[in-house]
């Protein structure tokens, strides 16, 4: 039987992970959660209260060494949350099994981020209007390259209609949509990855919240599962947001694709069983 | 030569953020571990339970809170992580209202104009579910 001991420690390294790669870590405990027998729906929303957790505690030490950056943060929020509420409003009024299918294919999105180059220090000279009109530029020390990086950030416009999708993506689903949301800030924002991965945990906490609100009115908010999720990935957020910069990414990346692939593969399973 | 101010070059906000974030997060971890406990001590196991005494569930997020301090219900361990939830919760809600209470201090009508749409948004949601 589960318990919360368990479902707290499992919980340390989901938050950790999530901190490291800018994901809320929903994506990886919902399931968890559902292989434990947890009903889905149930499993979802009380993930959403992790995802917060993720994010406020990643994001104090991220915030403090300014790499997040605020006012890219506070723009794509405002897309974000409108997705969030659209997507939170659907999940409640669809067939459970459909969700799986959905967890599935956005598992596989992470799995295509992970494959990707992580390191490089993108730095483009040009900017549109709206993002120069919105002060969108910023700067961070990196510690792994040992120099300040500048950066400014482009198609603004663009990068609020893919944070609307990441949205409604994270409020049915039940996830941070992090993978999804970095993926917007690197290829379409040209954000450096280490500001993409910490501006998107900055952002996927205030998300999580609006969907939070919807699972309140539901009934579907677990005390039992929730306090425990909160408490191990509080923790490992905040270890997280201490060492991202002196852990290897090559390293990171084997580790979380092996996990994916495994939760893809479950998750799967779970959807054609239940057909 | 000054050093190249980093982040986004609003550095007091960056600073009362993450000092908000810190201190929201780390009460709450409190909370919880204690409701956790005081659960562990009522029942003398810490099973993740179905029973619908567990649920939380309220008409907005505001009504919720509201109900926790003036007539809580349920367990020791419940009030507590409940509140150990409302305050994690509350962490980022709080975090926007700070942000656009600076900008506006600022006079930065960009980015009151964004966080108050943001913050609206926010109550909006939390008051009408």
């Amino acid at each position: 039987m589960l318990n919360m001991l368990s479902l707290g420690l499992i919980s340390v390294p989901v938050g950790f992970l999530g901190s490291l790669i800018g994901l809320g870590g929903a994506g990886l405990l919902t399931p968890i959660l559902v292989l434990m027998g947890v009903p889905i729906k149930v499993a979802i929303a009380s993930c959403m209260v992790s995802i917060i957790a993720t994010s406020s505690g990643s994001a104090s030490s991220y915030v403090r060494q300014r790499i997040t950056n605020i006012k890219v943060a506070m723009y794509l929020e405002m897309f974000t949350i409108t997705g969030a509420i659209i997507g939170a409003t659907i999940t409640t009024r669809i067939n459970p099994v459909y969700l799986y299918f959905f967890f599935a294919a956005f598992l596989m999105l992470s799995f295509l981020r992970l494959r990707e180059p992580k390191g490089s220090l993108t730095v483009p000279h040009k900017q549109d209007r709206l993002s120069r009109w919105l002060e969108l530029h910023g700067s961070y020390y990196d510690e792994a390259h040992d120099k300040v990086v500048e950066y400014k950030v482009d198609n603004a416009l663009l990068g609020g209609g893919g944070m609307m999708v990441a949205g409604v993506a994270a409020g049915m689903l039940g996830i941070g949509a992090g993978a999804f949301k970095v993926t917007v800030h690197e290829k379409i924002l040209h954000m450096p990855t280490k500001v993409s991965s910490t501006t998107s945990n900055f952002v996927i906490g205030m998300t999580a919240l609006a969907g939070t609100s919807i699972y309140l009115f539901s009934g579907l908010l677990n005390l039992t599962l929730m306090a425990p999720m909160a408490v191990g990935t509080t923790i490992g957020a905040i270890v997280g947001g201490r060492v991202l910069n002196k852990i290897s990414n090559k390293v990171l990346k084997v580790l979380f694709l092996v996990i994916v692939v495994i939760l893809i593969g479950q998750m799967l399973y779970k959807g054609i069983s239940a057909i | 030569m000054n050093a190249p101010q980093l982040g986004s070059g609003e550095s007091k906000l960056e600073t009362a953020i993450s000092w908000l974030l810190i201190v929201g997060v780390l009460v709450s971890l409190v909370l919880e571990i204690a409701g956790i406990a005081v659960y562990y001590h009522t029942y003398h196991q810490v099973s993740v339970s179905q029973d619908p005494s567990v649920f939380i569930q309220s008409r907005n997020f505001f009504t919720f809170v509201y109900d926790q301090f003036r007539h809580a219900q349920g367990s020791a361990a419940a009030r507590l992580m409940t509140a150990g939830i409302i305050i994690l919760i509350l962490t980022p809600y709080v975090r926007v209202v700070v942000s656009a209470f600076y900008f506006a201090r600022e006079r930065n009508i960009k980015y009151v104009v964004i966080t108050m749409f943001v913050l609206i948004v926010l109550t909006v949601v939390l008051i009408r579910h």
